[in-house]
């Protein structure tokens, strides 16, 4: 918490600022009428829009097709000597 | 308007008129010859392959489905095992689809023929088809002029005649307006009709999957066939089949009631040829007896805005998953996070990289609460309105758009201008309501809305609009 973070970070993009079409269309949202804007009800929102509990999906591992996991690994963008490259993770 | 091409192109191959490989391999031409650069990637091999098995089956008179052997587009944010999905994006030129998607398995179970990945903007992210890595497509009447957008590439296959039907996909009105700038019937179903296991998510509580055809029947069909409950989309709803009656029964001119939005006359982008052909619609209506009422509505600007700042937000939720570590496109570098950036900024187009960092923007600290917080509750206020409308009118009737399709080159400078092009389209996203753009009453059609799940009143006034209504 109190940390600020730049747009570039949030984003994961290179030189990431914010664009005048975009600050325009929050304007807007600034601009309306406080009728227009009232803070949303979360109970009620959530309650229009959930899955009731009896159609939730259960909960369990689904095993892909062989051919799903082929191409999963032909996707990948890194490989060598039939090994995964992934980026090295350096903490900061 | 209703002929059905599906009907009339299953008839043929059952009387062998046509065999489905020659039908097949002239659409083949005519996509590979055609100017409107519709086509990301041609399925060939695999539709004539498809194609062989189906002319066995008629010759050895064996029983077809009405789908099968009918050729389809579909919309390049769509995943068919094995094939290109690259959403129209740099990023994804790369990737093949692992699995399918729920709706085009649906439509592949009842025989019809994957044939195209169709042109469209970079993961749905424009309202012009120019936002896109494999080049702007053109418009199926003007190819001077922008097909609209995102599913531009499917709705000029479907008004070219390419594709027999396309499937393409409305956040925002990225099915309505492109078949209203080309001619065409687009259906936005309501929200959860169909199922969006395998769309590329853009905003996932708007995200709908819909039909483009030239027939209202072919409409009915598709949605029919696409429509269902998916444990793989757990915000899917059950609906009844739409039956065919539907378009054979009297409509009922004395028992409907049409509601339009004065704020959406009121526009100031409203083209005045158009506003005068609308107007002219509402009096044709009146005079032929249904009960039409003026309602108000929020501003076009208000309801362009909330509906950006929402979408911007899920786009950047969405898309951070595209970091070149397990698919895609990616850019070495010393470090993890810099490997992030560096693909990221290397593989986004401008548009996307736009919304990207506007999402994260509205949804940061101090941001959060004075625009994304009210613009949920502006679109909670769009929802509540719905519902009061509907219990005054059955059906809304309203513009595609607020113009003609502008000339190709002059959207993507003006980013915020074409998010005002959304200006009728949007607010039916946020209330998650059934619209279909039928392409008459102005030069970019009108939009009909019931309410959810009322697809059915939909197209029977659609049938009324196109057969009843004489337009001058």
């Amino acid at each position: 918490m109190g940390k600020i973070m730049p747009l570039e970070l949030l984003a994961s993009i290179k030189g990431a600022t914010s664009s005048e079409a975009v600050n325009d269309l929050f304007e807007v949202i600034r601009k309306a009428l406080p009728e227009e804007g009232q803070q949303e009800n979360r109970e009620e929102l959530h309650l229009s829009e959930a899955v009731g509990i009896d159609h939730l999906r259960g909960d369990e591992v689904a095993e892909s097709s062989e051919i799903e996991k082929e191409i999963i690994r032909k996707n990948f963008p890194g490989e060598k000597k039939g090994y995964l490259v992934v980026p090295k993770v350096i903490e900061d | 308007m209703m002929e059905s091409v599906i009907r009339r192109l299953h008839e043929d191959l059952l009387n062998e008129r046509i065999t489905c490989v020659k039908f097949i391999e002239g659409k083949i031409a005519e996509l590979k010859e055609s100017p409107n650069n519709t086509a990301n990637y041609l399925l060939s091999e695999s539709a004539l392959e498809r194609a062989l098995e189906v002319d066995k089956k008629i010759r050895a008179g064996d029983p077809i489905q009405l789908l099968e052997g009918i050729p389809f587009g579909l919309k390049d944010v769509y995943l068919l095992q094995g094939v290109h999905a690259a959403g129209s994006s740099d990023f994804l030129k790369p990737y093949i689809s692992p699995y399918t998607a729920t709706a085009i398995q649906k439509l592949t179970d009842a025989g019809a023929i994957p044939l195209v990945k169709e042109n469209c903007d970079s993961f749905g992210h424009g309202s012009s088809n120019e936002n896109s890595a494999f080049g702007p497509a053109r418009n199926a009447l003007n190819e001077e002029r922008v097909p609209g957008g995102s599913s531009g590439g499917s709705a000029v296959n479907v008004a070219k005649g390419y594709t027999a039907f396309s499937v393409g996909g409305d956040t925002g009105g990225s099915i309505r307006q492109p078949a209203g700038y080309n001619g065409v019937y687009g259906m936005k179903p309501t929200y959860g009709r169909i199922s969006r296991y395998g769309l590329m998510a853009y905003a996932s509580s708007t995200d709908c999957v819909g039909p483009i055809s030239r027939s209202l029947e072919d409409i009915r069909i598709l949605l029919n066939a696409m429509s269902g409950r998916d444990s793989r989309d757990q915000t899917t709803i059950p609906s009844t089949p739409i039956p065919a009656e539907i378009f054979s029964e009297a409509f009922p001119v004395n028992d409907t009631s049409v509601g339009y939005y004065r704020s959406f006359m009121e526009n100031e982008d409203l083209d005045p040829a158009m506003r005068d052909d609308f107007l002219r619609l509402i009096e044709k209506l009146k005079q032929l007896g249904l009960n039409v009422r003026e309602l108000d509505f929020f501003d076009t600007g208000i309801l362009v805005s909330t509906y950006y700042i929402i979408a911007m937000a899920e786009t950047a939720s969405n898309l951070a998953r595209l970091d070149g570590i397990s698919y895609g496109e990616r850019m070495a570098a010393e470090t993890l996070k810099e490997g992030y950036a560096l693909t990221r900024s290397a593989h986004f187009s401008e548009e996307t990289r736009r919304r990207i960092v506007g999402g994260n923007q509205v949804l940061s600290h101090g941001h959060s609460e004075e625009i994304y917080l009210k613009a949920r509750g502006i679109r909670n206020q769009v929802i509540r309105n719905f519902s009061r409308d509907f219990q005054q009118v059955d059906l809304l009737v309203s513009p595609v758009s607020p113009s003609p399709p502008p000339p190709l080159g002059s959207s993507l400078d003006h980013p915020f201008e074409m998010y005002q092009s959304d200006a009728y389209t949007v607010g039916f996203s946020l209330g998650g309501l059934p619209t279909l753009t039928v392409p008459a009453g102005t030069e970019t059609g009108i939009q009909v809305t019931a309410a959810k799940n009322r697809e059915a009143e939909i197209l029977r006034f659609a049938k009324f609009l196109t057969e009843g209504v004489e337009w001058n």
